[in-house]
C-alpha cells in the first residue's frame, strides 16, 4: 500500500466513523482511498468547502464522542489551526494527519519537514500542546495512526500524525492484521442527547480568569503526563563509542540509516536516534546516546527546526551540528554520507 | 520538441546538458540492468504504447524499463510523462537515466516540471500522430523502430488525460495496456479488477488492447505472489476478451519463475524509482532532483 492508503485503512480499523477533508497534494490519496472505503464500512466521508470548515466539522463531530479525523498538507494544516486550538480547549479527541510539503506559503508540492515547529509547539493560539507522532515507514504510519486515535481518547486531546510527502507516497507491504486498536473508552462527557441526564456542555470559553487558570493548570498537568508516558524513540546501531551520533525522523531517518551503513563499511561508527514522538521529544534518549559520541548531527528536510530540541536535550554536551535540505530537495544517502564522513573524520582528529 | 535531454541540464553536478545517448552505448545499458529484449514477443505491436491502470500498479517502473530495454535493442524511443495526478514517482524523475540512454523524455518545461497540474504539451499530440502514421507491423516488428510510450497517471482520474488526446490516436495504431497489481487495494479479485478496467476505459475513451500482470509486494514478493497475480489477471483476460501481453517481475525473482506457468513472455524489471534510502546509493540508477 501507499503510505496515504495505509493511514486511511488504519483509521478505519481504529474505529474512525467520520473523515472530513479538503484535497491538497501530496496527501489527496488518503481522501481518494477513504472516498471508496468509508461508505463500505458505514462511515462518513465528507469533503468540506475549505480546511477551516473541515476542522470545525471535526470539532462538532468529536463532541459526539465518535472517533473522527482529517488529513491535510502544510498550507491546509495552517488553516485548521484555529479550530485545533478550540478542540484542545474543549478537550476533544481528534486525529489530525499532516503530510508535510515544502514552504513557506504555497511553497511546492514535494516532501519537506518544515512544519516541525508548527506541530510540536502550538499550531493555533493559546496554552495547549498535542502529541505528535512521526512515522518512517508505511507499516509504522498505519500503526501510529491507530495509536493516535487511542492517545486522543486517553488524553481527550488533538493528536497530530506528522508525515512527509515521501511517507505518504511511498509503497511498501503492510500487515494490517497486526494493528491492535484499543477499545474506545466510555465518554460520559459526549453530547449524545441529554434525555434522562443533565446536559453536557462542551466549550472553550471561560470568562472568569480564576476558572480559566484552573483549567490551564489541569491541561498543563495533562501535558506533563504525556511527557512522562508517551515518549517513543528508535535507536539504530548504538555502540559504546561513536564517531558521530545522528538525530533524524521520518524519511530523513531512512536515508540516514543507509548513510550510516555506508560509513560502517568504511570503519566509521555512527548511530541514529530517531524520535517517533516529536512531542513529547525523547530528550533523555538523545542525551544518553550523545554521551557515547564525539559529535552529534541533526538532519532534517528543513533548514533546522528539530535541531533546537536536540540542543535542549544535549545540554552540556551540545550544541548539535546540522545538515538539512529543503524546498522539496531530498538528499541521496551518498550525499548525507559525505556530510557525515566530513563531520566524523573531523571529530576523529 | 521539448525534450528534457536537450533543454534541461542532464546533470546537476556540472549543470551542462549532455546530448542524448552520447555517454552510453547499449552495453552500458546492459550493465545497468537493461539488456536488449531477447523475447520478440515483448516488442510493441504498434508504434504507440499506452500504459495505464490503477494508482501504484507499477506503470512507471514498467514504462521506464520497457523504454530502456527497447533502446538497448536499438529502437528510437520517446516517452511522454502524462502523470498529472501526483508529483511523486513519475518517469520524469528518471530523466538523467533516460537522457543518458538516449530515450527522449517529454515532460513540462520550467517549474511545471515539478507540478501536478494538468499540463498536456501540444507536441505530445503531434508525436502520437506522427508515430501512428506508418505501417505499424513493419515499424515495430524489428529493432530500429520508432516507439512512443505514454506513461499515464493512475486510476480513472489519471486516465482522463487520454480522452483529451483521443483525436490524435489512429484507430488500431496503438497498444493500450492495463498494468495490474493484484496486491493493491481494490484490485485483489476479479470484481475489483473488472471495475478498475471499466473505469479506466470509460475515462480514457479508448478500448484497452491487453493486460500486464505486475503483481508484487516489493521485496517481499515470492514466486507464488507472481503466479497468483497472473492467475487473477488471466481470469480477467478471459472475461474481458483481452490478451495477457506480459508478466512483469523483479529481475532478482524472474529466473525462479517456472517458464511453463505462463502463456505470455516475462519482462524482468530493474527497480529504478525505489525508495528514498536507496536512491543515489551505490548501485541505484537514479538520483533526486
Amino acid at each position: 500500500m501507499k503510505g496515504a492508503e495505509a493511514i486511511g485503512e488504519a483509521a478505519i480499523r481504529a474505529g474512525a466513523s467520520a473523515y472530513f477533508c479538503y484535497p491538497i497534494t501530496p496527501q489527496t490519496e488518503v481522501a481518494e482511498y477513504l472516498a471508496k472505503r468509508m461508505p463500505q464500512v458505514g462511515g462518513v466521508f465528507l469533503q468540506g468547502e475549505s480546511e477551516v470548515a473541515v476542522a470545525n466539522m471535526l470539532f462538532g463531530a468529536a463532541a459526539t464522542g465518535k472517533r473522527v479525523f482529517t488529513s491535510t498538507s502544510s498550507p491546509g494544516f495552517s488553516l485548521m489551526a484555529e479550530a485545533m486550538s478550540y478542540i484542545a480547549g474543549a478537550e476533544l479527541p481528534v486525529v489530525f494527519i499532516n503530510v508535510m510539503r515544502c514552504g513557506p506559503g504555497l511553497g511546492g508540492v514535494l516532501a519537506a519537514q518544515g512544519d516541525y515547529w508548527q506541530a510540536t509547539r502550538n499550531s493555533g493560539h493559546g496554552d495547549y500542546r498535542c502529541p505528535v507522532l512521526a512515522p518512517c515507514s508505511v507499516q509504522e504510519a498505519a500503526e501510529l495512526t491507530v495509536q493516535a486515535f487511542d492517545l486522543a481518547e486517553k488524553y481527550r486531546n488533538p493528536v497530530i500524525l506528522l508525515a512527509d510527502g515521501m511517507i505518504g507516497q511511498m509503497m511498501e507491504p503492510v500487515s494490517l492484521d497486526s494493528l491492535t486498536p484499543g477499545v474506545p473508552s466510555e465518554k460520559p462527557w459526549a453530547t449524545t442527547g441529554c434525555r434522562g441526564r443533565d446536559p453536557n456542555i462542551i466549550k472553550s470559553l471561560y470568562l472568569d480568569p480564576h476558572v480559566l487558570e484552573k483549567m490551564n493548570l489541569r491541561l498543563s498537568a495533562k501535558y506533563r503526563r504525556m511527557v512522562d508516558e508517551e515518549v517513543q524513540v528508535e535507536l539504530y546501531n548504538q555502540r559504546d563509542r561513536l564517531d558521530l551520533l545522528v538525530v533524524a525522523y521520518g524519511t530523513m531517518a531512512r536515508i540516514c540509516k543507509t548513510a550510516i551503513d555506508i560509513l560502517g563499511e568504511e570503519g566509521l561508527h555512527l548511530a541514529l536516534v530517531r524520535p517517533i514522538s516529536l512531542f513529547p521529544f525523547p530528550a533523555a534518549a538523545v542525551h544518553a546516546a550523545a554521551r557515547h559520541a564525539t559529535r552529534v548531527v541533526t538532519v532534517e528536510l528543513s533548514q533546522g527546526q528539530m535541531v533546537e530540541d536536540v540542543d535542549l536535550a544535549l545540554r552540556e554536551l551540545g550544541p548539535s551540528e546540522f545538515f538539512g535540505r529543503s524546498g522539496g530537495v531530498v538528499p541521496t544517502p551518498d550525499e548525507v554520507a559525505g556530510a557525515f564522513r566530513r563531520l566524523a573524520k573531523g571529530a576523529c582528529q | 520538441m521539448v525534450s528534457t535531454a536537450g533543454q534541461r541540464p542532464a546533470s546537476r553536478d556540472d549543470g551542462r546538458p549532455r546530448p542524448p545517448g552520447a555517454a552510453n552505448g547499449h552495453s552500458d545499458l546492459s550493465q545497468r540492468g537493461f539488456p536488449p529484449l531477447a523475447d520478440s514477443r515483448l516488442r510493441p505491436r504498434q508504434p504507440v504504447v499506452i500504459l495505464a491502470g490503477g494508482l501504484g500498479s507499477g506503470k512507471t517502473e514498467l514504462a521506464i524499463n520497457l523504454c530502456l530495454r527497447l533502446r538497448a535493442t536499438g529502437d528510437r524511443v520517446r516517452i511522454a510523462d502524462l502523470d498529472i495526478v501526483k508529483p511523486f514517482n513519475r518517469c520524469r524523475e528518471a530523466r538523467e537515466l533516460l537522457a543518458d540512454a538516449g530515450v527522449e523524455l517529454i515532460a513540462p518545461p520550467g517549474e511545471q516540471f515539478f507540478s501536478d497540474l494538468p499540463v498536456i504539451l501540444p507536441e505530445i499530440r503531434g508525436m502520437i500522430r506522427e508515430a501512428g502514421a506508418g505501417e505499424p507491423e513493419e515499424m515495430t516488428a524489428e529493432p530500429g523502430a520508432g516507439i512512443v510510450v505514454l506513461d499515464v497517471g493512475g486510476d480513472a482520474a489519471g486516465a482522463r488525460v487520454l480522452a483529451s488526446l483521443a483525436g490524435a490516436f489512429r484507430p488500431d495504431g496503438y497498444e493500450f495496456l492495463l498494468v495490474l497489481n493484484t496486491s493493491r487495494p481494490f484490485t485483489t479479485d476479479l470484481a475489483g479488477l473488472s471495475k478498475m478496467c471499466d473505469e479506466v476505459r470509460a475515462a480514457a475513451g479508448l478500448v484497452p488492447t491487453g493486460l500486464i500482470a505486475n503483481t508484487h509486494l516489493m521485496d517481499e514478493t515470492d514466486v507464488e505472489t507472481v503466479l497468483g497475480g497472473y492467475r487473477a489477471v488471466s481470469e480477467l483476460a478471459r472475461t474481458a476478451g483481452l490478451p495477457v501481453r506480459m508478466v512483469a517481475c523483479d529481475e532478482r525473482l524472474a529466473p525462479a519463475l517456472p517458464p511453463s506457468s505462463f502463456d505470455c513472455p516475462v519482462l524482468a524489471l530493474t527497480r529504478v524509482l525505489g525508495l528514498p534510502e536507496t536512491r543515489g546509493a551505490r548501485k541505484s540508477p537514479l538520483t533526486y532532483v
